[in-house]
């Protein structure tokens, strides 16, 4: 049970690192903005793109977060069986073990859905489509 | 001029937008969340083109496109997604809501102003 509350306390840690990345990143970038804006600076492509990476970037760690999440929700519920019961305990193993496996299935997923053409398997034409 | 609205949670992906519509001649107002605009939308405001994030809290951009198909203001007006997603499900959802195009991100910005240009038919 022990190994479960490090588990779930290394999660909570990646969790907050996560969420200050997100913060911090937005912050620097918005601030870049400002500065743009001030001076009254041009954007090329470059910048456009740097601009939406950082939305990526957002997009991702939302994902992994969310994943974390319900890992942590997923650990909760099977300590709570583990005190209550231990024959219990033995079937919610395998459902934490299911659980789990489905949270990081489910960000890898997300992963692919929200890289957008930064993962490169976007096709020139598949760029802007008209219906 | 022609107004246009974006609508993204994303502050650094609105920013992008601003400055690469800037230049072009438009009215653009931007919105981080969907229900706001809707609200406006709603209390009046006739936008000549809606370009909307797909994946937002509260609202999302479908859920958003068949609110605005309710709307007699904008039942017709064009509108595309500006989106990392690239599901060919999702496109033909928006599809059969109507939508214009699909435009993923991070988008070119000369695409993005041709594409604003061609729905809008303004002088290229």
């Amino acid at each position: 049970m022990l190994i479960l509350k490090s588990v779930d306390d290394l999660l909570e840690h990646i969790k907050e690192v996560q969420n200050s990345v997100k913060i911090l990143s937005n912050d620097s970038l918005m601030s870049m903005n400002s500065f743009m804006q001030k001076n009254n600076l041009e954007i090329d492509d470059e910048i456009a793109t740097a601009f939406q990476y950082q939305d990526i970037i957002t997009q991702q760690l939302d994902a992994s977060l969310e994943a974390i999440e319900s890992m942590r929700k997923s650990i909760a519920i099977f300590s709570h069986a583990y005190k209550s019961d231990e024959d219990l305990a033995n079937g919610s193993l395998l459902k934490l073990q299911e659980k789990l496996n489905s949270a990081l299935a489910q960000a890898k997923e997300k992963k692919e859905r929200f890289s957008g053409k930064s993962s490169g398997d976007v096709a020139e034409n598949d760029e802007i489509e008209f219906f | 001029m022609p107004l246009v609205i974006f609508v993204d949670d994303s502050e650094t992906a609105l920013a992008s937008t601003r400055m690469v519509t800037n230049a072009m001649p438009i009215e653009v107002k931007q919105y981080t969340e969907a229900t706001v605009a809707l609200a406006e939308i709603k209390a009046g405001m006739t936008p000549d083109l809606i370009i909307t994030d797909l994946n937002m809290p509260v609202m999302n951009g479908l859920e958003f496109l068949k609110e605005l198909r309710g709307v007699a203001a904008t039942s017709r007006t064009p509108t595309l997604m500006l989106t990392t997603e690239t599901k060919t499900e999702l496109k033909q959802q928006g599809k059969a809501l109507g939508l214009t195009g699909w435009i993923v991100k991070p988008f070119n910005p000369a695409q993005l102003k041709q594409a604003i240009t061609r729905v809008l038919r303004l002088p290229a």
